[in-house]
């Protein structure tokens, strides 16, 4: 009863000084937040989720912007174009992303899980936080070819997106920073905790078998230096020795930092659900597993920025590893992939 | 108790619908325009058909001047700071459109003001506290966003230079996180700027364009003629463009 005599008074407080009649409150249906939940055996999340909570309708909204053609000029290439769900969202068998107009980009589209957790994202770095990185693909003539200013004129025209602009943020405006904000309350959610790895991890009951404990302890000893934690990246940027493609002659991160010192390098990326991200390597050229640990093994090339890491002291370079400890990693390897994440409903399309 | 707290509810309900009868207590708001004027040897600039001469005896016209202004602040001669909010506060000054160069500020609290600070660029850093998103369609519409990188050009500078017109291009701006180039500058008022309501008042700002070549640092464009992303002379760049500002006057 004090309670209900409080809400009273709360509700007289709120309707005490409305004396413009008849304003128009558009009816906003209720927003849930959405739980975000660090797994057991994760870092801290670099992404400040706090300015930016996942609700209900902002994740829907992100969901439905990230699967939308709109967001690229030709009305076709959505996020999720590139980014396939069944393959961790990278764009399957393509060596590069595809843009509008059958426009090719220079690199391979990068799976998309545990972005809260990163750092900064593409290749090289150039985006410094999540809800900057769309600007990108947006934007880039090769890959989505469009403007914000088109894309919001897009959306103003359809009811269904008023609608979820106005549940999903205070401000209920459809612009720059709620589109971006919605996309990234989406992909802050798309976590990949629940492979093998990470229920042995948590102790959860499953065990390595022979080959994949074997291949572990060789990771450990031969990839984690750079591969690094439970993310498996140390989100670093290195020279891995892949001979320079003419085609792209791709400088890597020294395109964002213009030091001489970044030259052909690029951030170590994850390795959570790679055996379904191939094909490899910033710019694909490497189609399986196999390929790239024989690249590891045999075909790194000297350069002036070549990850140290890789030079031995008896002068060869690379990663000495034998065919039997090849298949050993790969086996572990495989045990990073997440099922439950790659069919989870509340990321798909349809 | 439970009386003791509706009596006092109902008296804050009552005096919380007091504040329409404009009580002289109550802070008052003015709006100023800052008149933005991009000057060579005092002069205004004339695009791609006036020649000017850098401190490097190197001839030059210039045909695009565009950059970013963005968290500007007004002081008070007792060091109180009124900030402009920052989701209205980022301003392209594109020297081909004449609008541009006046930015009107509105809302700002009566006082008296004796400094204003300012930054060039976009202090990326502070994302997404900065509210900097919804500057990005009119940095995209005017060519200031680096299309592969999610980052804003905060200055533009382009033109031809020597006797067969060679381009020059600069572009300005962050690299990442391993280089900030936003600067902030604080520049003196002329004469104090007497903020009161309802009142608008200018202050101009002169932005004198030969020091982008020649100031702290010089710049030669024989020495290098496409400035972009260039981890040594970008900054050296930034430096000087954040002295080429100040007040000339105050019209209250």
């Amino acid at each position: 009863m004090k309670l209900l005599s409080y809400y009273i008074i709360i509700i007289l407080f709120g309707t005490a000084c409305s004396s413009e009649k008849d304003d128009y409150v558009p009816i906003v249906p209720e927003n849930k937040k959405l739980e975000f939940t660090i797994p057991a055996n994760f870092p801290n999340p670099s992404y400040n989720v706090s300015l930016n909570p996942p609700t209900e309708k902002g994740f829907e909204l992100g969901k439905k912007l990230f699967y939308d053609g709109r967001l690229s000029s030709d009305g076709v290439i959505s996020c999720g174009f590139c980014h396939i769900q069944d393959f961790a969202f990278t764009h399957h068998t393509h060596i590069v992303s595809h843009g509008v107009d059958g426009a090719l980009g220079t690199r391979n589209a990068q799976p998309l899980h545990n972005l809260a957790f990163m750092k900064e994202f593409t290749w090289d770095g150039a985006a410094r936080h999540l809800d900057l990185q769309p600007i990108i693909p947006i934007t880039a003539e090769v890959e989505m070819n469009e403007t914000f200013s088109s894309i919001i004129k897009k959306l103003e025209e359809k009811p269904e997106y008023v609608q979820l602009f106005a549940a999903a943020f205070e401000n209920q405006k459809i612009n720059s920073e709620n589109i971006l904000k919605a996309l990234s309350q989406f992909m802050i959610m798309m976590i990949s905790s629940n492979s093998k790895y990470d229920k042995i991890e948590r102790n959860e009951g499953s065990v390595f078998t022979d080959n994949e404990a074997a291949g572990f302890e060789l990771f450990k000893s031969k990839c984690a230096s750079c591969h690094a934690g439970t993310l498996f990246t140390d989100q670093s940027y290195r020279n891995n020795g892949l001979a320079v493609d003419p085609l792209y002659n791709d400088i890597g991160r020294n395109r964002v930092t213009g030091l001489a010192e970044d030259m052909h390098k690029f951030k170590v990326p994850t390795l959570r659900n790679v055996e379904l991200t191939f094909p490899y390597m910033h710019d694909g050229r490497l189609k399986t597993l196999d390929d790239v640990l024989n690249h590891y093994s045999d075909g790194v090339v000297d350069s002036e920025t070549l990850e140290p890491l890789f030079k031995n002291q008896s002068g060869t370079l690379g990663i000495p590893m034998t065919t039997e400890e090849k298949q050993q990693i790969i086996a572990f390897l495989k045990t990073l992939t997440d099922d439950n994440f790659l069919n989870d409903d509340r990321f798909s399309e349809f | 108790m439970k009386k003791f707290t509706i009596i006092i509810f109902t008296f804050l309900l009552v005096a919380s619908c007091k504040n329409d009868d404009g009580g002289s207590s109550e802070p008052t708001f003015g709006n100023i325009t800052l008149d933005f004027k991009n000057t060579i040897d005092n002069n205004g600039i004339e695009l791609t058909t006036d020649i000017y001469t850098n401190g490097s005896g190197e001839i030059y016209k210039i045909s695009e001047l565009k950059y970013i202004i963005s968290n500007v602040v007004l002081i008070k001669a007792n060091g109180e700071e009124f900030k402009y909010p920052v989701d209205e506060g980022y301003f392209l000054i594109n020297e081909e459109v004449v609008d541009s160069k006046n930015i009107s500020l509105a809302d700002i609290p009566s006082g008296e003001y004796t400094k204003i600070k300012f930054g060039i660029g976009v202090d990326q850093s502070k994302y997404p506290l900065n509210g900097m998103a919804n500057f990005i369609p009119t940095a995209e519409e005017s060519g200031m966003l680096w299309s592969w990188s999610a980052g804003y050009k905060f200055i533009k500078f382009e033109g031809t230079f020597g006797t067969s017109d060679s381009p020059f291009l600069i572009h300005v701006g962050s690299h990442g996180t391993a280089l900030d180039n936003y600067k902030e500058v604080t520049l003196d008022l002329p004469s104090t700027l007497t903020i009161s309501a309802s009142k608008s008042q200018e202050v101009a700002v002169n932005a004198d364009i030969a020091k982008i070549f020649d100031s702290t640092n010089t710049h030669s464009l024989v020495t290098k003629s496409d400035v972009q992303v260039d981890p040594v002379l970008a900054p050296q760049i930034a430096e000087n463009i954040s002295t080429m500002f100040s007040v000339t006057s105050v019209t209250n």
